[in-house]
């Protein structure tokens, strides 16, 4: 199988001397295309380190990622950018709608950022797969949690990212909703072929996961 | 769901703006307000300095009497035709004088009677506004002025009579009575030099039967003059130079207009300095409050900059966005701002140019608002500018975390046992965002110090002080031809008869009374006098002289070489001699009234200097040293200043040309001596309750029985002071206040949205167990704090502005420094209620909402 993301000797170290914090301290990870990945740990363990590291949100203090071909250590924060509106979809635990937007536009507001068209059929199918077509007008603050996070998935597959990084989209849907999300987002993301990594507290829900990554103090304790 | 969403139109930072711009209303409200009252104060400076300067220039024309760029005196009217030829010469306009009207009634005021055509008489201001120029031999035209001063009624077809010599030189020569019917008239300028009187071209030739002169012969009869205006006024006389060349006219004399002069550029430019300077002012304010307004408005946004950066907008996508709603509030504020300014402008003008006589144009030069717009756009994105950077610059990461403290600052913080106290909190509280405390404070206390300095400047001047100096009486008469510098003064004038100083003199509420006499002669002087002459003008001070007024200097060397010049004797009594001998008005020697009422003695009248000014000696005869006027001798006892009201005034008609000293005798003295002189000035002062009796007995005087008596009075003089200086009053007073305001609006702003930001962190403490009335006291505090912190500051810093600033600029002239603070006194207060009532309303606003509500806030 073919590697999508690959990390090498990634640490990324807080403070200094007595107050050093090490959020992550090595990891080597390979991610496949295609595949659903769950990272798991406690509070702390520096699984959202790990993800900001992954979408180049964070500049590592050490180690490399390389997100399909492209050194994101060598990005500066613009090209960084546009890497991420081009190459990856995020999801977030509070799903980071623009309020101010409908769900269309929430939907294809990465891609026009991007000056790109967003390829109408495809998103329209998207759309319908997470039953959000009736929604396409209502603004964020009108829809549930479990509605608002689905949006949030639409838009991180609208552009057709070669990831979608999503950091706990469960934390705030109660149970059943998670597990209607996650899914949704697992079924989408066969459907279109998506490379998923998930990071999530819950053991539970990493099982629907196709591989399970276990982080503890900064290090990958089992996959 | 098949319909398809259309996307052409979509633009995401557009659309964001756009929907943000609508959802932030009151935080937009307070931007626009920013926005317009500095908008407001630029257009309103913009409109006083452009107005200001076009009524400087409008004046300077009516004061050189004409608006063309040159004029010739010296030149024949087949000179004049060649140059009219010219391709450069716009226009050329001619006139002949014949002389000055002499008629009683225009005693004072200078009418010319000549003949013009109508480009001159329409570059001199003088063309006829009704009816028109005269025609024919005995139609004439002039200007209300002079029709006022003769009582003849504005209209056409009245019949005007007009005095004048042919030989204004000689006081003996045959008057010419004239009559003429009116024609035409104009609405007449006080500020110009002379009233014109036009004749008809056929009356002129028939007084100079054909003469012209060209100003080289003695005499005005016929002088033939011509005014020149250019296509441009850039380097007039250059090109007048070259004209001339062409024309093969090389050397002719000519004046260049003292209006088109680069010198009253700069006039004109100091004259609106202030306001340039208020603009600055203006643009610190404007700078502090919209660059807070959107610091604070980032600051708030941080977390939805860093989400959309995650999403994928890039630095440059979110300064457009920045950009963009400071665009949209410009585009609302600036256009009010302009039209509010521009009418605060129109409002007052009339108060700053309340000198010029008809002025109070307002300029609605397009200048105006575009350089206002101009300003204010520059100021508002430059305020936005480190905002917008702040916001480009917010990492992904970091904006999740981030709250509204400016940078997160790892303090060590003290512990105190007792636990802490509210007021400790709500100062901490303060230092969270330090910048924006700094800002609030600088824009308030900025206000505040400028207030208390035009205040303190505007009250150190002291009208007595100003007063004592151009008057030294309630009220000051003096015969119609005192004050004329052209026909000279008449010793035995006749303004003042004997009735009407009776009639004054024993009115109900005058107090004290003063005369004055003068008599001219010319004087040998001694040896003695020479010296201190000579003494007194070194060469230096010659040269100086010589630079404006040359034939000053020759009259002074004449006058040494002689030992040979014009005395002017003043005989004073009462007010006068009182003013004049004031220990501090005595330069050299000392006054004994007693001695001095003998007539054995003399006062020398000294230059107009201050103190010596570092002169070894004073050019006048030296006190103790003898002085004969017409056969009779003197003893010098005191050198006296020349007090302005004693002084002032014309030569006697008749004098020649020289060199003059002024000396004072007793009246009784003067009065044996010259028993045919009438009297020059009458002063006397009025008890305050008959005050106003006697200036409308006086004004019903000048109205109905002679038009020509030239009353001055102190009331008079202060309002004439007032309309010089309201200017710089209300200029002053309005810059300060709209900076204090702006600075309130910034202090509101800045609580309200710290407050309004706060709401989460103020639930939150709520829900540990801080009451409501801890919480509303932990808010007041903090207004307390700032007023407290502004207010200390704009003592401080105003106490020392007033107290070595403003000290040292109204040092000297008219002024007696007063330390106050006033403006801060009264500040005080409402800032203090500012400061309650702002934490006060925004608690109330936010207990609107319930704890859990503000808890569940994202």
């Amino acid at each position: 199988m073919e590697t999508i993301l690959k990390t090498t000797g990634l640490k990324k170290y807080y403070g200094k001397g007595e107050t050093l914090v090490k959020a992550l301290d090595g990891i080597d990870l390979e991610i496949e295309r295609g595949k659903f990945t769950a990272i798991i740990g406690t509070s702390g363990s520096g699984k959202s380190t790990l993800l900001h590291m992954l979408g180049g949100l964070d500049i590592p203090s050490e180690g490399s990622v390389n997100v399909d071909g492209t050194e994101l250590a060598r990005l500066n924060s613009e090209q960084a950018t546009i890497f991420r509106r081009k190459r990856i979809g995020f999801i977030f635990q509070n799903y980071n709608l623009v309020p101010v937007l409908n769900v269309w536009e929430n939907i294809i507001f990465p891609i026009t950022l991007d000056g790109r068209k967003p390829d109408q059929d495809f998103i329209l199918q998207v759309i319908r797969l997470l039953g959000l077509e009736k929604k396409l007008d209502s603004l964020p603050n009108n829809l549930s949690g479990g509605q608002q996070q689905r949006v949030a998935i639409a838009r991180a597959l609208a552009g057709k990212p070669s990831i979608i990084l999503a950091d706990e989209p469960t934390g705030n849907l109660d149970t059943r909703t998670g597990d209607d999300v996650v899914g949704l987002l697992k079924m989408t993301g066969r459907e279109f072929r998506q490379t998923i990594v998930m990071i999530t507290h819950n053991p539970e829900i990493a099982q629907m996961a196709d591989r399970i990554v276990q982080i503890e103090n900064g290090r990958i304790a089992a996959q | 769901m098949t319909e398809k969403k259309n996307q052409e139109t979509f633009n995401p930072i557009k659309t964001i703006t756009q929907r943000t711009f609508r959802k932030n209303r009151s935080r937009n409200l307070v931007a626009v307000l920013a926005i317009l009252m500095t908008t407001l104060m630029f257009t309103t400076l913009f409109t006083l300095a452009q107005s200001m300067c076009k009524n400087l220039i409008e004046m300077t024309f009516r004061q050189t009497g004409y608006d063309a760029q040159a004029s010739c005196k010296a030149i024949t009217p087949e000179q004049a035709e060649m140059l009219a030829a010219h391709p450069d010469v716009k226009e050329l306009g001619q006139s002949i004088v014949l002389g000055l009207a002499e008629n009683r009634q225009l005693g004072g005021r200078q009418v010319e009677i000549r003949w013009a055509d109508d480009s001159y008489a329409a570059h001199s201001f003088a063309a006829p506004t009704t009816g028109r120029m005269p025609q024919s031999a005995e139609e004439a035209a002039m200007d209300t002025i002079t029709l006022d001063r003769l009582g003849i009624p504005h209209e056409v077809g009245q019949k005007v009579t007009l005095e004048w010599r042919k030989d204004i030189s000689d006081p003996d020569a045959e008057p010419v009575q004239a009559e003429f019917t009116l024609c035409g008239f104009w609405e007449g300028n006080q500020s110009g030099y002379a009233s014109m009187a036009w004749v008809s071209r056929e009356y002129a030739d028939a007084q100079t039967q054909g003469q012209l002169s060209t100003g080289t012969e003695d005499g005005i009869l016929g002088l033939y003059m011509v005014q020149v205006s250019l296509y441009s006024d850039n380097n007039i006389e250059a090109a007048m130079d070259r004209i001339l060349a062409d024309t093969e006219l090389d050397g002719l004399e000519y004046g260049v207009n003292l209006a088109y002069s680069p010198e009253m550029g700069a006039t004109a430019i100091q004259e609106t300095l202030p306001m340039y300077l208020g603009m600055a002012l203006v643009f610190v304010a404007g700078y502090l409050i919209i660059y807070n307004i959107f610091q604070i408005s980032v600051a708030a946004d941080t977390q939805f900059y860093g989400k959309i950066k995650t999403l994928g907008a890039t630095d440059r996508q979110i300064r457009k966005l920045i950009y963009g709603l400071a665009n949209r509030l410009c585009m609302i504020g600036i256009p009010v701002g302009l039209i509010l300014g521009w009418l605060l402008g129109a409002a007052l003008v009339p108060a700053f140019t309340g000198i010029i006589e008809s002025g109070g144009a307002v300029s609605v030069h397009p200048l105006i608002f575009t350089g206002s717009a101009a300003f204010a756009w520059l100021t508002v994105l430059l305020s936005c500018l480190r905002p917008a950077r702040l916001a480009g610059k917010v990492s992904p990461v970091e904006a999740l975390r981030m709250n509204d403290a400016d940078t997160p600052r790892r303090r060590k913080t003290k512990r105190s046992h007792t636990g802490e106290s509210l007021a400790g909190m709500a100062w901490e509280n303060l230092g969270r965002n330090r910048k924006r405390t700094v800002t609030v404070i600088c824009s308030l206390t900025l206000g505040l110090v400028l207030l208390s300095c035009f205040y303190a400047k505007n009250t150190a001047f002291d009208m007595e002080k100003y007063l004592a100096e151009l008057t030294i009486a309630d009220f000051e008469l003096a015969d119609a031809t005192s004050g004329n510098y052209i026909g000279g003064y008449d010793p035995q004038g006749t303004t003042l008869g004997k009735d009407l100083v009776q009639e004054l003199e024993t009115m109900e509420g005058v107090e004290t009374v003063g005369h004055q006499y003068s008599h001219q002669l010319v004087w040998q002087f001694d040896d003695q006098t020479t010296e201190n002459l000579k003494g007194f003008y070194t060469d230096a001070l010659l040269a100086d002289w010589a630079r404006y007024d040359p034939a000053g200097v020759d009259a002074f060397h004449h006058a040494v070489d002689t030992q040979e010049m014009n005395a002017v004797v003043f005989g004073l009594d009462g007010i006068p001699l009182d003013a004049v001998t004031q220990p501090q008005y005595v330069m050299e020697g000392s006054f004994h009234p007693e001695a001095f009422s003998g007539g054995d003695y003399i006062l020398a009248v000294g230059p107009a200097i201050a103190e010596k000014d570092g002169h070894p000696v004073l050019p006048v005869p030296s006190v103790g040293s003898t002085v004969t006027l017409e056969g009779r001798s003197y003893t010098v006892m005191a050198i006296v200043f020349p007090l302005d009201p004693v002084d002032r005034g014309a030569s006697e008609a008749g004098a020649p040309e020289a060199m003059e000293q002024h000396f004072i005798l007793p009246t009784d003295t003067f009065r044996q001596n010259w028993p045919e002189n009438t009297l020059r000035k009458l002063f006397f002062n009025v008890d305050d309750a008959h005050m106003d009796t006697v200036q409308n007995w006086l004004d019903a005087y000048t109205a109905t029985v002679d038009t020509s008596l030239p009353v001055t009075s102190r009331q008079s003089m202060a309002q004439q002071y007032e309309a010089e200086t309201r200017s710089t009053a209300v200029m002053g007073n309005t810059i300060s206040v709209v900076i204090a305001l702006v600075g309130v609006l910034n202090f509101v702003n800045s609580m309200v949205t710290a407050i309004l930001s706060r709401r989460r962190e103020f639930a939150m403490i709520q829900s540990v167990g801080m009451t409501r009335r801890q919480l509303c006291k932990m808010l007041v505090y903090e207004g307390l704090c700032y007023a407290a912190v502004t207010l200390v500051l704009s003592y401080l810093i105003s106490a020392l502005a007033v107290g070595v600033g403003i000290r040292g600029m109204v040092a000297g002239g008219f002024t007696t420094f007063r330390f106050t603070l006033l403006p801060l006194y009264i500040c005080t207060p409402i800032l203090l209620v500012f400061a309650l009532l702002i934490p006060f309303v925004c608690f109330q606003n936010l207990e609107s909402q319930s704890i859990v509500e503000r808890l569940r806030m994202d």
